[in-house]
């Protein structure tokens, strides 16, 4: 269609253990916005990471437009117009647009910086763009979907061939997405490769041209949006589903262990109403911004919230904190386990028994005996590989560092535990351990509130789901009851009308 | 084949040096006072040996509670003035309440008493500031700095007030326990406080709490760790500290001055962080800042012993200083 193309020819990675990538053979061509789908470990970003310069494949070759691209570094793939807008902003909120755009170089007229100039062609690529920002507005003034629209801005300024888009609605709210897909689209019109990476079904509609589907590592086909039914999609992306194996034995019982009625938090989530009995595994399902972590937050006393109460053994708490929540029984393994469970340059043993620490101690003054047995412990019964007890958490693998958040939690016999995305960035391995831990911890009687981006595992893993959508329970299913496809739909089901 | 048998050797290194690195200033102590006892006459003496500790007590109790605010992730810059500020609060007392006709220990011990309350107050009002209303710790204690080395200028009306302590007050910085030649007071405080806070930082759930939040604030309170009362708590320990010092710094000179304690907050901290407690906070030992004491004692008595003059001194203290923050950067960088 377009007059530029970028096309791969058998790219193939692999990392130790595991093929990320398995022989891909895709073009992309200008004028035309593709979405690149897939699951979490579907391949996408690897693919990226090869298009930006990051990494290099194992086998195969690919070509802009004929000529055959080898990257050395992410500088090599920038030189050949190869232009990649991660998730993670790189703007300096202290500075206007314009100096973003142009950071580390500006125009210059005798070695001074040429102002005039510089909000010029600022001026000039946003209006390319066909949105409204004013280039000598500071960064920090503006919203998410305008810090996105800068950040492709920027990348537009180096006048690329080929522009990725690293899921870049994840961040915002519902009405912003619309502005970013304008500018999106006006993207396209200057005649660019966009390479448009989502996670988010709903969107496509709306602003790809092209689907291409990935899945574990492989090349699943390549359709045309208006050609393409929904559900062929969710089909194409999560293949058939495999069996679940959740064990049978796990009791729940019919008490109500914790009641939340009303919670709400402006702007986050709205009236949550819901009951967890003892020894059950609830899950709450929910695309990105739904308000899941948020919700799980407030129960937790971790944010404050406006409204509702959370009753706990018939204990009410109206503004909870983790403190009190602890010592309700409550424990929560954080979404940011880095920046939010763990202290990493503390000891494996001494990050094992924060939580705990009155328990470990005999009022006032520590017992190192019982700290060590406490974390001895959790080290035995979760499985943890680690080099020395000693050692700083920031030495342990993902996985590993996840199990000693769990563990910090488990420490203090916890009667209700609630994960926040455990299983993010960790081997299928630990996954599949944390989630016996979670049974294993069900058995005891303990119950569970599991937040998860990753539909299958609540299928795999939960008792009840509860359905939420843009702050609000809209729904519950029994997990025998539905496949991964019907969960799917319900959780973005009128997203598009909103 | 190469790198199979290297590869222990270079393990070995690494924690040759990493070893090295957190022994350093232990290291440089020994040597430092090897050196001067061979080379400066008078050094090894016990009589020298005792005035070290004489001078560097005062100080050195401080850092014992500056090390509990900066292993908290914070700074207390304000501690100079809290010095002063003890020892005008009990010499008001004593003056104007024996001249009111009070028995001069009962005025004494009432001065004492508001001037600890006085450390509670000012720990409570920097860890509240700083806590509950997110200003920087060093930006609220820098303006208390100020604002007490104020407050003590009006309570001793722009004058030092002197001769007005019971004996027994002026022995808490005077005296020596075992005669003329025996162990100074302040040196037996700064034994007894080291004691205290190395049992809490290393032996109560306060103490861990201290490190937790000094390493990942947010961690901790999700842990359910109270992260707000931990930072007042340290707040209030090294004013508490600041405000024994200043006891002994006046009983030393007999009066009571707002002038006292100018600019010790820079030694302080030096000592600290020669220790090897790290300024971001969550790492460091109150073994290490007594270590920091007693290389920063020996120095500058060396010094004086050698007859540099103070300007070299300055310079010289400023000069370990950076060394010290230097070796401290060098080690984070090893250990990552």
């Amino acid at each position: 269609m377009g007059d530029l193309l970028i096309r791969t020819e058998h790219i193939t990675k692999d990392y130790p253990g595991t093929r990320a990538l398995d022989d891909i053979s895709l073009s992309f061509d200008s004028g035309r916005v593709h979405a690149l789908v897939g699951k979490n470990g579907s391949g996408k970003s690897t693919l990226v990471k090869i298009f930006a310069g990051a990494i290099q494949p194992t086998l195969g070759e690919f070509y802009l437009n004929d000529e055959k691209l080898h990257f050395e570094s992410t500088s090599d793939a920038y030189n050949k117009g190869i232009v990649t807008v991660y998730q993670e902003m790189s703007l300096v909120p202290g500075l206007s647009v314009a100096e973003n755009i142009f950071l580390g170089r500006l125009p210059k007229k005798n070695n001074a910086i040429d102002w005039r100039k510089t909000y010029q062609m600022a001026g000039k690529l946003l209006e390319k763009m066909k949105v409204d920002i004013n280039p000598h507005e500071k960064m920090y003034r503006l919203s998410m979907w305008q810090w996105q629209v800068v950040e492709i801005t920027k990348a537009l300024s180096f006048n690329p061939k080929v522009i990725l888009l690293d899921e870049p609605s994840s961040a915002l709210a519902q009405h912003e997405v619309q502005s970013l897909f304008e500018a999106v689209r006006a993207l396209r019109d200057q005649g660019v490769i966009v390479i448009y990476i989502t996670h988010k079904l709903q969107e496509l509609p709306q602003i790809a041209d092209t689907v291409t589907v990935l899945r574990d590592g492989k090349w699943v086909g390549t359709v045309r949006m208006d050609e393409a039914e929904h559900k062929d999609i969710i089909s194409m992306m999560f293949g058939s589903v495999k069996a679940k194996d959740r064990p049978k034995d796990i009791q729940v019982r019919d008490d109500v262990i914790m009641e939340v009625k009303e919670l709400s938090r402006a702007g986050w989530y709205e009236d949550v109403s819901f009951e967890l009995h003892r020894g059950e595994v609830l899950g709450i399902a929910g695309m990105l911004g739904s308000g899941r972590t948020e919700l799980l937050r407030g129960i937790f006393g971790a944010d404050p919230v406006d409204r509702g109460v959370v009753t706990v053994e018939g204990k009410p708490y109206r503004k909870a904190d983790p403190i009190k929540m602890k010592k309700a029984g409550v424990g929560l393994t954080p979404e940011n386990r880095q920046k939010e469970g763990l202290i990493l340059i503390h000891s494996i043993r001494d990050n094992l028994c924060y939580a705990s620490m009155n328990l470990t101690s005999d009022l006032w003054v520590e017992n190192k005996r019982k700290r060590i047995a406490f974390a001895n412990k959790q080290v035995e019964e979760l499985e943890i590989k680690i080099p020395k007890i000693a050692a700083p958490c920031s030495s342990l693998s993902g996985g590993n560092q996840q199990k000693v958040v769990v563990g910090n939690w488990l420490n203090t016999s916890p009667k209700i535990m609630l994960y926040d995305e455990p299983s993010r960035g960790i081997d299928v391995n630990a996954k599949q351990q944390i989630f016996e831990i979670m049974w294993a911890q069900a058995r005891k009687g303990v119950s569970t509130i599991f937040v998860s981006t990753e539909l299958e595992e609540l299928l795999e893993v939960c008792h009840r789901i509860l359905i939420m959508r843009h702050g609000r329970i809209v729904g519950e299913v029994n997990p025998d009851d539905i496949n991964i496809n019907e969960l799917y739909e319900i959780c973005m089901r009128g997203d598009e009308a909103e | 084949m190469t790198s199979i048998t290297a590869n222990p050797l270079l393990v070995n290194r690494r924690k040759v040096v990493l070893f090295v690195l957190d022994h350093i200033i232990e290291v440089f102590l020994i040597v430092l006072i090897l050196g001067l006892a061979i080379g400066v006459e008078g050094f090894s003496t016990w009589g020298n040996w005792m005035n070290i500790l004489r001078s560097n007590s005062l100080k050195g109790v401080i850092a014992l509670g500056m090390t509990m605010v900066i292993i908290g992730g914070m700074i207390d810059l304000s501690i100079g003035s809290t010095v002063a500020l003890a020892g005008v609060i009990v010499a008001r007392s004593c003056r104007d309440l024996t001249a009111l006709g009070m028995d001069i220990n009962l005025a004494c011990v009432i001065g004492i008493t508001l001037a600890f309350l006085a450390a509670i107050v000012i720990g409570w009002v920097h860890g509240v500031s700083h806590h509950k209303m997110g200003m920087p710790a060093f930006i609220v204690t820098l303006v208390t700095l100020n604002a007490l080395y104020g407050l003590a200028g009006i309570i001793c009306e722009g004058y030092p007030i002197a001769n007005q302590f019971p004996t027994w007050f002026n022995q808490l910085g005077m005296g020596r326990v075992g005669g003329q030649n025996g162990i100074p007071i302040p040196a037996i405080v700064l034994a007894v406080s080291f004691l205290v806070v190395l049992f809490i930082m290393g032996y109560t759930t306060t103490g861990r709490s201290i490190y937790a939040v000094g390493g990942n604030p947010e961690s901790a309170r999700l842990s359910g760790i109270n992260v707000g009362k931990t930072k007042i708590i340290c707040f209030i320990a090294v004013q508490i500290f600041a405000v024994i010092s200043g006891f002994m710094n006046s009983g030393q000179v007999m009066a009571g001055s707002f002038s006292f304690g100018r600019g010790w907050e820079v030694d302080v901290i030096s000592a600290v962080v020669i220790g090897g407690t790290s300024m971001s906070g969550g790492i460091g030992t109150v073994w290490g800042t007594l270590i920091g004491i007693l290389f920063m004692g020996v120095i500058t008595n060396g010094m004086t012993l050698l007859d540099f003059n103070l300007y070299i001194q300055y310079v010289v203290r400023g000069i370990i200083m950076f060394s010290a923050v230097l070796i401290s950067s060098y080690r984070a960088k090893v250990k990552a």
